[in-house]
């Protein structure tokens, strides 16, 4: 039997990992989901979520603090953000391509502006969107290619999880949200950030 | 490790297993333009997806588990209940393990799955919504048990199954069914099409070429004929426009419903009495029922 705190435990480490990204040029409208990474001053977000060249970390606790971008990468909708007075403790990572389809998953972001919100689901997969989904294979888009790999899951998100990770059972990161196509949820492959991470050096 | 993280790590890999053994016997339908949908290997040899969905009647393929494209052959096709039926080669893929739907209760766990290309089975997750007796489509097909969940039918999931938490089918998704929730024809329902579309290519239903309106009557309801249709079964009992039927086999008629459940089933060739008010006089009339003309279905 499940027990009553399902969840409980991993959602509960991986919401004290999560931070809101202000993009500050965009007034009210620029509000996303990051999460810290590493030694915890690096922050994960979308790169649609900012656009700027800073930004407001806005921490579980409260605080909103400046931070600058170091690494972006639009084709992959991943940006980086150097936060050192954040203070957040680091998301742990795992790897997508190891879960088995039906496998739980879930989300942690402020979906339509709720804080920290949790939301349960599925994996699917991680390759390409598959066709007839009509993310943008006609007149593709920086940013929405449906040929590389995605992390495909059936969860619910909303405006507001961009930027915000999907993880396994245990809290362990497998993806960063990037965006809805056809009611199903896509998020960026954790090695991917990896590897944009790793060439920041 | 906590209770609570086991025990969930363990629900996590259950629906997983479900998914694996499940998907050993789901193939991806190519019988459309772009996005494929998903078949359940039935019996051996049968696939079963929904009709929707196949929209050609040659050159369709399916996708197996192990990646491979092999050819496949409509076998027929039923629109009242959404149901289409493919033949493949014997042995080419695993059975599906059917489970019974009327042991389902809502709130228990679900997935629906499918197969759309060679990356593995997808799967989405939640539960049954609600249960019960017979009803029909709005396309006219008699489904045997009400069946609905909170699953999500992603583009692509019409033909997949409904699989508890054990990796049992009980049974097909319909895409063009499910508004708003998720409707599975049930495991019954797609064994007596199935029987019915390898036996003939079609699912013969009763009919009698006359259209009708509910009346009230002082008496009590019927059915006023509206339309008769030149040598079917109405026009050659003698049937006339305006009669109203207020009886079905000596029981008082009062909606199309006990009519449609009269034709369904094994009704064709069948003698149906009927009690008709023509002119103020009630008298009975006896009409022999037909096959539905193929054209009609």
């Amino acid at each position: 039997m499940v027990s009553g705190a399902f969840l409980g435990d991993a959602a509960g480490r991986l919401r004290s990992s999560v931070v809101t990204i202000v993009d500050e040029s965009r007034g009210r409208g620029g509000h996303g989901a990051g999460f810290a990474w590493g030694k915890g001053d690096l922050f994960v977000t979308s790169a649609h979520v900012l656009s700027a060249n800073a930004g407001l970390v806005v921490t579980p606790d409260g605080r909103a603090v400046e931070g600058t971008v170091v690494g972006r990468d639009v084709d992959r909708d991943i940006a980086v953000v150097h936060a050192p007075k954040a203070r957040v403790p680091a998301a742990t990572t795992g790897d997508p391509y190891t879960l088995r389809p039906g496998s739980l998953v879930f989300a942690v972001g402020h979906p339509l502006g709720v804080k920290d919100a949790v939301s349960v689901g599925v994996f699917q997969a991680v390759r390409p969107v598959p066709s007839g989904y009509g993310l943008a294979e006609r007149r593709p888009r920086r940013g929405r290619s449906p040929f590389i790999p995605w992390v495909q899951a059936d969860v619910r998100l909303a405006p507001g999880n961009s930027g915000g990770p999907i993880a396994d059972v245990e809290g362990n990161v497998i993806g960063v949200a990037a965006m809805i196509v056809s009611g199903l949820a896509l998020a960026v492959p954790a090695p991917d950030v990896e590897r944009l991470l790793a060439s920041l050096g | 490790m906590t209770d609570s993280r086991s025990s969930i790590a363990a629900l996590s890999d259950q629906l997983a297993d479900a998914v694996a053994a499940a998907g050993a016997s789901l193939v991806a339908v190519h019988a459309r333009p772009r996005l494929p949908s998903t078949g359940v290997h039935w019996k051996d040899g049968v696939v079963v997806t929904t009709e929707g969905t196949v929209r050609q009647d040659e050159d369709i393929t399916v996708t197996l588990p192990d990646g491979k494209r092999i050819a496949a052959t409509l076998a027929g096709r039923d629109r009242g209940t959404d149901l289409a039926v493919l033949r493949v080669p014997t042995g080419s893929l695993r059975v599906a393990e059917l489970g019974d739907p009327a042991t389902l209760r809502p709130g228990n766990l679900v997935l629906a799955l499918a197969r759309l290309d060679e990356g593995g089975a997808r799967a989405a997750f939640g539960a049954v919504s609600a249960t019960g007796g017979k009803w029909r489509s709005w396309k006219g097909g008699e489904i045997d048990r009400w069946l609905q969940s909170d699953l999500t039918i992603y583009p692509g999931f019409g033909g997949g199954p409904l699989v508890d938490s054990a990796g049992r089918i009980h049974g097909v998704n319909s895409g063009a069914l499910s508004r708003p929730l998720a409707t599975t024809i049930p495991v019954e329902t797609v064994n007596r099409v199935v029987t019915q579309l390898l036996e003939r290519g079609y699912v013969a239903r009763g009919w009698i070429g006359a259209a009708m309106q509910p009346v009230r009557l002082d008496e009590g309801g019927g059915l006023l004929l509206v339309s008769i249709e030149k040598d079917a079964p109405a026009a050659k009992a003698g049937l006339l426009l305006g009669d109203v039927i207020v009886a079905l086999n000596g029981k008082s008629l009062e909606s199309f419903e006990q009519l449609l459940d009269v034709l369904s089933g094994d009704a064709v060739g069948k003698r149906m009495r009927l009690d008709v008010v023509r002119a103020g006089e009630k008298r009975p009339i006896e009409v022999v029922v037909a096959e539905r003309p193929r054209r009609r279905r």
